[in-house]
């Protein structure tokens, strides 16, 4: 079903690749060129929302490569994501390192906060593993918090732009750019890694873990490396966020936020490429949606409760993880593999 | 001194009042395998409701409490019948988030219909604080204790001589035996999430009657109780009575007397930190079955 009839393979590479027909390069190469072209249709607010959705798809791609394809359930994810944040922020503001070794670090020590709270997936998994994340979320933050000679009374109100050499990436398009480029890598490099040994014995260990440790996979070392991939990209993710939003404090990464990156891939379809890509982009422009029209909604209709405007949005959000996971628990990644399909088989789609 | 009898009362009582919360979570986990992540949300909506019924509507205590627990029936059947029953048999990811994603669900509800962010509930016991030895207590901790015993002890004679307790244990056990006795195992989930959600309201209302009603700790007080649970073991009634005092001790005792060598608030993550430390020592609880699997 994932190949078009009459494609075959005749070499390992062929086999490999990720884009083989003229059609794929075709979308591909049409696709680039829009997004690389975006800043100039798109206005200063659409172009937020761009650099929004570019920083959750990296985020929540880490957690697909963790929960997805690891079957380890992390809800501390925006937790991760703040200790990258402040990591980031705190060696370019306060060590004056430059940009690039902020994000690394970001990462990294996202990653290896992450594998201490992964520790108790060697004795645990499902509901417990669940908790123990819940736990890490709120100990982050609440460290965060009162660390304040480190992370400031109330954030940090003065974070670097990000920069390159010389460059200073302070304009929204300019973000833009950053963050596309680095989304476009993490995307690349999650696909890669769930290709790889790795990614196998992650799928081997979600599907039947004793199954897994029988055929020699060390669930010690995988599972923490799921942890630490899946938390890297949660640092870089928060420090991208830092450098771009130039304000920090610990209300960006609340565990509503954790339980949102949840439902994201959930909506996305768990275990596939592009299931986060469209998960972010379906939750991101419902809440663009619900908060361009709820105003409108409220003035034309004033018998509506007060507090309609904020509360319309978290619901709705609840409301869809409900349904997607009643009707269509392989989420929109599974639909579109259909969708394809059908098209693919048109006049015979049956 | 006579501050470590104080930690030691108002903890005791915060902490049955963590046992009645976590007993609705161990109800529906026995019967049903689901793990109830939305909890804190419950607790919330219940104790916003109860504001609704009694500051808002203006209903006498005797009317507003029941209606609310009446209502609490209603959600509890509710969720189970169109989000949990879709679902059986699925794997256990799914049915955890579903229940995340019912949290997000309740708490936008009760941001529309109570948008502030802090109410105080009508007094429901008398005001004048206690003296009990050297400590002041204030009266609210005393009824919280007693109500919440009070429903141990019933809950724990339905379960034992009611028939339908015996059930509901019994599919604990064993479902397909259960099954095939020709209990209805769907209705049984049903009443396991009626009680959940009557605990939870209990709770909530004791919780807000002590402090505030308010928005995000309400919610972080239904998830405090998960430590309860995992430190008494998930499918251990008796673990969750006896987890509960426990965990509510180390709060006010910590909260207390750690403070001065850590960082404010200290008291909020307590029951956290627990989670991690038994999470790694003994994933299982102090009652909690053990299965014998290697992961």
């Amino acid at each position: 079903m994932t190949l078009p009839t009459g494609i075959r393979n005749y070499g390992y590479a062929e086999d490999m690749a990720i884009f083989r027909t003229r059609t794929q390069w075709t979308l591909l190469i049409a696709l680039l060129i829009i997004l690389f072209t975006a800043p100039l249709w798109f206005g200063n607010h659409w172009l937020g929302i761009a650099n929004r959705i570019g920083i959750a798809i990296i985020a929540v791609t880490g957690l697909n490569i963790l929960t997805g394809y690891c079957g380890q359930l992390s809800i501390g994810h925006a937790g991760f994501m703040a200790v990258g944040a402040y990591t980031s922020a705190i060696l370019v503001g306060k060590y004056d390192l430059p940009f690039i070794v902020g994000l690394l670090g970001a990462g990294v020590m996202a990653g290896l906060v992450g594998i201490l709270f992964g520790i108790p997936s060697l004795r645990v998994k499902g509901f417990y593993l669940a908790i123990s994340t819940i736990a890490a979320q709120f100990i982050i933050i609440w460290v965060i918090e009162h660390w304040t000679s480190m992370t400031g009374p109330n954030g940090i109100m003065d974070v670097a732009p990000a920069s390159f050499g010389g460059m200073v990436l302070s304009t929204p398009t300019t973000q833009f750019y950053l963050i596309l480029i680095i989304t476009i890598i993490a995307i690349f490099a999650a696909k890669n890694i769930a290709r790889t040994r790795v990614g196998r014995a992650f799928v081997a260990i979600r599907d039947n873990d004793l199954a897994a440790e029988v055929m020699g996979i060390n669930l010690f070392r995988y599972k923490l490396t799921a942890f630490f991939i899946g938390c890297f990209y949660a640092g870089i993710a928060g420090s991208l966020l830092a450098h771009t939003s130039l304000a920090m404090s610990p209300d960006y990464f609340q565990f509503k936020d954790s339980i949102l990156f949840i439902g994201m891939i959930i909506i996305g379809g768990l275990g596939t490429t592009t299931g986060p890509i469209l998960g972010v982009i379906f939750i991101r422009l419902l809440d663009e949606f619900v908060t361009q029209l709820s105003p409108a909604l409220q003035n034309a209709f004033p018998k509506l409760l007060p507090g309609f405007t904020s509360g319309i949005a978290p619901m709705l959000f609840g409301l869809a993880i409900i349904l997607f996971l009643i009707f269509e628990p392989r989420g929109i990644a599974h639909r579109w593999q259909l969708f394809k399909a059908a098209y693919r088989y048109w006049p015979f789609s049956y | 001194m006579n501050e470590l009898l104080q930690y030691v009362i108002t903890g005791l009582a915060l902490g049955v009042i963590y046992s009645l919360i976590a007993l609705g979570f161990v109800v529906v986990w026995k019967s049903s395998g689901v793990a109830n992540l939305a909890l804190g949300q419950l607790v919330l909506f219940s104790s916003w409701f109860t504001y609704g019924m009694l500051a808002q509507a203006g209903l006498p205590v005797w009317v507003g409490i029941p209606l609310v627990i009446v209502f609490a029936i209603v959600l509890g059947w509710a969720i189970e019948r169109f989000t949990l029953r879709p679902l059986i048999a699925q794997p256990i990811l799914s049915l955890i988030a579903v229940t995340l994603g019912l949290a997000y669900f309740i708490e936008g509800l009760v941001g529309i219909i109570w948008p502030k962010s802090l109410a105080s509930m009508p007094p429901l016991f008398p005001q004048e604080p206690v003296h009990i030895g050297s400590a002041v207590i204030k009266q609210e901790f005393l009824w919280a204790a007693v109500i919440s015993l009070a429903l141990f002890i019933l809950l724990s004679l339905f379960f034992r001589y009611h028939k339908m307790g015996i059930a509901m244990r019994a599919t604990a056990d064993d479902q397909k035996a259960v099954q095939a006795c020709g209990i209805p195992v769907t209705r049984i989930f049903s009443q396991s999430w009626m009680f959940a959600c009557i605990l939870a309201a209990v709770g909530g209302i004791l919780v807000s009657s002590i402090g505030n009603i308010s928005k995000a700790p309400l919610v972080e007080t239904g998830l405090q109780a998960f430590s309860v649970v995992i430190l008494g073991g998930l499918d251990s009634f008796l673990g969750a009575v006896i987890a509960g005092p426990i965990i509510g001790l180390a709060e006010t005792l910590g909260g207390g007397y750690l403070t001065k060598l850590t960082w404010e608030g200290i008291k909020d993550v307590i029951p956290f930190i627990i989670i991690i430390i038994v999470m790694i020592i003994k994933p299982f609880g102090l009652f909690g079955e053990k299965r014998i699997e290697r992961i």
